[in-house]
């Protein structure tokens, strides 16, 4: 019974409220080979256009979770319902993280099937990235209480990756650009803290 | 004053702070770590001084020619259309279009380039999970009829065959084909270039207006958008309409109190700057202003138009759909200079780059561009806030709502 | 099962700031009013009540369940806040369904309560349309609909009447005499009139504190004595509102009739001890601080 409360808000929370961000994230894909060339890469050239791709699709999917409360009203009336509202937004992060490994996928297999060497471990290390940026975007509309906030940092820092690289060192989310060959886990590490930190912050919310 | 409690508006937000914190470390990590170095004058007998483009028209040909027959061979052309490697291969149809411009310059027929491309060298080459066979041509028979002129036109066509960004782009032809080793006295010359006509800071200038630009692209749309929106979020808009100040007055003054504000962090760097200039060519006599003028010519038309382009485009559509177009716009400027990150700017582009302390011929060179695009975005930053405060007056009376792009009475559901 | 709301010794803060001081109340089955001025602390104690606020120290019981265990507390108590918003691109009854499975009812129990709750909210007809489309009011009923999907044991509704037209104030208090029937109702409001309308306990809160409880019959009762009304010419009003705690001022030609508060009679012309109102009692208690 409760887990199927839960699904029915989420599938609504999806439809009215974030239906928009996935209909954004998809016509980000449609656009790029405008702008990438996806055939006959090899890995390290298969992770360029996907370790650029794959973050912005993580920053427009997982940043806008806490955004339909922001209006403090409607967080008032949510969090009066027996559903912990931060489970709620657990949730919303899952779905978000699910449908990003969905588009992230989705493009890795094109890219495989235009003849590009995107390796499982590539495929793994750009979906990591995505998490990591999107998990930023996430715990940084906690922290500034606004999606708005959220979204600057995550592209900030994107924007700052993509001139500093391996000055970020552990925290360079162009892995296999850069030559690396191995998953980084401290992103994934990062993506995990993060996201708990954000619901934390978004439990405790005065 | 009003414009003193905008300011102190964007001073408490948390957006202006992030952008503050981005340019300064942006600054600290690229231009203050690279500028330390000093510009050193070359030390004579050395062995390499590295290359220099020479425009050679002979050595352009020869060399295009030959990449493009070994090109044509396999049908595999890299291209970087906007930056980003790109493998184009093309139709029966353009293949064809191709051959007749390699037969036009190199005077081979249908069957003299088929039996050019059997004898050439083959080797093989990854292509992804499939490797790929690739040509080598020494050098290729060049027309004697041809010219120069009418070789850059075939070269341009074929360039927009391959939907631009490839080895055959007429701008890049001599920095691709014709690079010739520097001799000592290029070095010195270069080096005195750098240093006697503008003195040594207006390298800097450019250098440090390089890098300063690329965070000016896109995130003051940011708080230009948080700022346009904050009356909604905070359900003050109703309150603001009913005041009796101007739309285009107050709409002026918002807009004035971002330029100042977020110029600030920008102003702070060019200090920082200067001072490391002094300290680096502390023996050199500096103009020292250039550190101020230039880069404030560089990058205040670019910050205004970014502040200007989303604050209309907040107040027409949404906060949301700004930050999608200017981040859009940014990035597609950046990567179209492709990996030539000098003497590449042009009328139009909104990021122009200069990412190197030498290079001054080039960048004068498109001077009269520069000067023109800064100031066209300057006056279209002007015709933005017009349009903006303009929206806004409609939507003060009631006249317009904005425009959503989904849901009820929207662009995509609205009835005919 | 105990069916009441006790509350003792309870203190809340905001960072350093005492929002709350010592409360002690108990609340029984039916309408309970909480009248206050603005800023009184009403909304805090609501957001206590609802388990959407953490009190610092005292004790807290709602129908013998501690207010620490939120989920229970959650699943007992409805909550409409003072301005109720919900998510502006729902329809009515998606929004309603939405907030139903927050509640964690099931599918068929949900589709029954939402049709049977619009109607008796009075939303039927407008239950296709978007929640941003709806005006005050409907949103109002809108809100109290939400708050009694899950069938709640106990109802806060903080000033759910301020800005509302006199009909539909009516209608909704009337709508909350209903529900109240079997359940405890908690009505917060600084409009006198509604909880003369409809509650039997009233407590009435300033600063943070409860300076007085019990029925509105008692309060009347303490008033009894002490409110006057007087014709006096207009040139002395303004000395007048100096002097005492003026409930009401009604003029007729060069005269004027003051309504006002004073323990002694007021040495003024045409003075006449008068049966006190709600609205006399509420600012009689108020000058008295509670005391009796």
């Amino acid at each position: 019974m409760a887990s199927g409360c839960l699904a029915k808000v989420v599938f609504s929370d999806a439809k009215h409220n974030f239906l928009i961000h996935y209909l954004a994230a998809i016509g980000l894909l449609l656009v790029s080979p405008v702008v990438f060339g996806f055939s006959g890469l090899d890995e390290r050239l298969a992770a360029i256009p996907l370790e650029i791709i794959s973050p912005i699709l993580g920053i427009i999917l997982m940043t806008p979770v806490f955004m339909p409360e922001q209006n403090e009203n409607i967080y008032d009336v949510v969090r009066s319902k027996k559903t912990s509202h931060t489970l709620v937004c657990f949730m919303r992060i899952l779905l978000s993280a699910f449908i990003t490994a969905l588009l992230v996928g989705g493009l890795s297999l094109y890219m495989r099937c235009s003849d590009s060497q995107v390796t499982a471990r590539l495929f793994a290390s750009a979906l990591i990235s995505a998490l990591a940026l999107g998990a930023l975007g996430v715990f940084s509309s906690a922290l500034g209480d606004s999606a708005l906030i959220g979204y600057m940092v995550s592209a900030s820092y994107l924007v700052m990756d993509m001139f500093l690289h391996s000055k970020l060192k552990r925290f360079n989310l162009f892995t296999f650009s850069d030559g690396g060959t191995q998953i980084n886990l401290w992103l994934a590490a990062a993506a995990a803290i993060l996201i708990t930190a954000a619901l934390i912050l978004r439990k405790y919310r005065r | 004053m009003l414009f003193n409690k905008e300011c102190k508006k964007i001073l408490l937000s948390l957006t202006f702070w992030i952008y503050s914190i981005l340019v300064v470390i942006m600054f600290a990590e690229n231009y203050y770590s690279e500028a330390k170095y000093p510009i050193s004058k070359p030390a004579k007998g050395g062995s390499d001084y590295g290359l220099m483009v020479r425009e050679d028209p002979e050595l352009i040909m020869e060399g295009a020619s030959a990449s493009l027959m070994s090109d044509f061979a396999s049908n595999r052309y890299v291209c970087y259309p906007y930056g980003f490697y790109k493998a184009v291969s093309l139709d029966k149809e353009d293949r064809d279009k191709v051959e007749e411009y390699v037969t036009e310059i190199t005077a081979w027929d249908h069957d003299e380039i088929l039996k050019q491309i059997d004898s050439a060298d083959v080797y093989y080459m990854e292509h992804g999970f499939s490797t790929f066979p690739g040509y080598e041509f020494e050098s290729v028979n060049i027309d004697k009829n041809m010219t120069y002129e009418r070789y850059k036109e075939i070269m341009a066509d074929i360039d927009d065959i391959l939907g631009g960004g490839s080895a055959y782009k007429v701008d890049t032809l001599a920095s691709r084909y014709s690079l010739v080793p520097m001799t000592y006295e290029d070095a010195v010359k270069e080096y005195e270039d750098s240093i006697s006509e503008d003195t040594v800071t207006g390298s800097l200038a450019r250098l440090f207006s390089d890098y300063t630009g690329i965070d000016l692209a896109f995130i003051p749309v940011f708080a230009a958008a948080a700022l346009v929106a904050a009356d909604r979020r905070r359900k003050m808009t109703e309150l603001v309409y009913s005041r009796n100040i101007s739309s285009l007055k107050l709409t002026f003054i918002r807009y004035g109190a971002l330029v100042a504000m977020m110029f600030i962090p920008v102003f702070l760097t060019m200090i920082a700057a200067a001072i490391q200039a002094g300290e680096v060519y502390g023996d050199e006599p500096l103009k020292m202003h250039y550190m101020f003028t230039t880069t404030t010519f560089w990058l205040l038309p670019e910050l205004m138009v970014v502040t200007a382009v989303g604050m209309f485009l907040t107040e027409f559509f949404s906060a949301g759909f700004a930050v999608a177009a200017q981040g859009a716009w940014s990035f597609l400027s950046l990567m179209s200079c492709g990996d030539k990150l000098s003497g590449n700017i042009t009328k139009f582009c909104l990021i122009c780059r200069h990412n190197t302390l030498y290079d001054r011929s080039a960048f004068m060179e498109t001077y009269n561009d520069f000067v023109f695009n800064r100031i066209f975005y300057m006056v279209l930053a002007l015709v933005m806030v017009l349009a903006a405060a303009y929206v806004y007056h409609l939507k003060r009376g009631g006249r317009f709502n904005g425009i959503r792009l989904f849901g009820k009475g929207s662009l995509f559901r609205r009835k005919a | 099962m105990d069916n009441s709301i006790i509350i003792r010794k309870m203190n809340k803060y905001y960072g350093r700031k005492q929002a709350l001081f010592d409360i002690d109340l108990t609340i029984e089955q039916g309408m309970f009013g909480l009248l206050g001025r603005n800023g009184a602390g009403k909304t805090t104690l609501m957001k206590t009540l609802a388990a959407l606020h953490k009190k610092k120290d005292g004790k807290i019981t709602v129908c013998g369940v501690p207010i620490e265990k939120e989920r229970e507390i959650r699943a007992m108590i409805g909550y409409l806040p003072q301005d109720f918003s919900m998510y502006p691109n729902m329809r009515t009854d998606e929004a309603l369904d939405y907030l139903g499975a927050l509640s964690g009812i099931p599918k068929d129990v949900r589709k029954k309560r939402v049709n049977s709750l619009l109607r008796k909210v009075n939303l039927q007809e407008h239950r296709r349309k978007k929640v941003k489309q709806l005006s005050g009011g409907m949103k109002r009923r809108l809100g109290i609909a939400q708050a009694l999907l899950h069938d709640p044991k106990v109802l806060i509704v903080d000033e759910p009447t301020a800005g509302l037209d006199p009909e539909e104030r009516i209608r909704f208090r009337n709508l909350l005499c209903e529900v109240a029937e079997d359940r405890i109702v908690i009505l917060s409001t600084h409009i006198v009139a509604d909880i003369e309308a409809s509650c039997e306990q009233v407590a009435i809160m300033d600063s943070g504190r409860i300076l007085w409880h019990g029925t509105v019959s008692q309060l009347l009762a303490n008033a009894r004595g002490h409110i006057y009304s007087a014709n006096v010419e207009k040139k002395f009003i303004d000395q007048i509102k100096r002097e005492y705690i003026v409930t009401g001022i009604l003029t007729q030609n060069e005269y004027t009739t003051v309504r006002l508060v004073s323990e002694a009679e007021p040495d003024l012309p045409n003075t006449v001890l008068t049966d006190p109102d709600l609205e006399d009692a509420y600012m009689y208690c108020l000058t008295k601080g509670g005391e009796e």
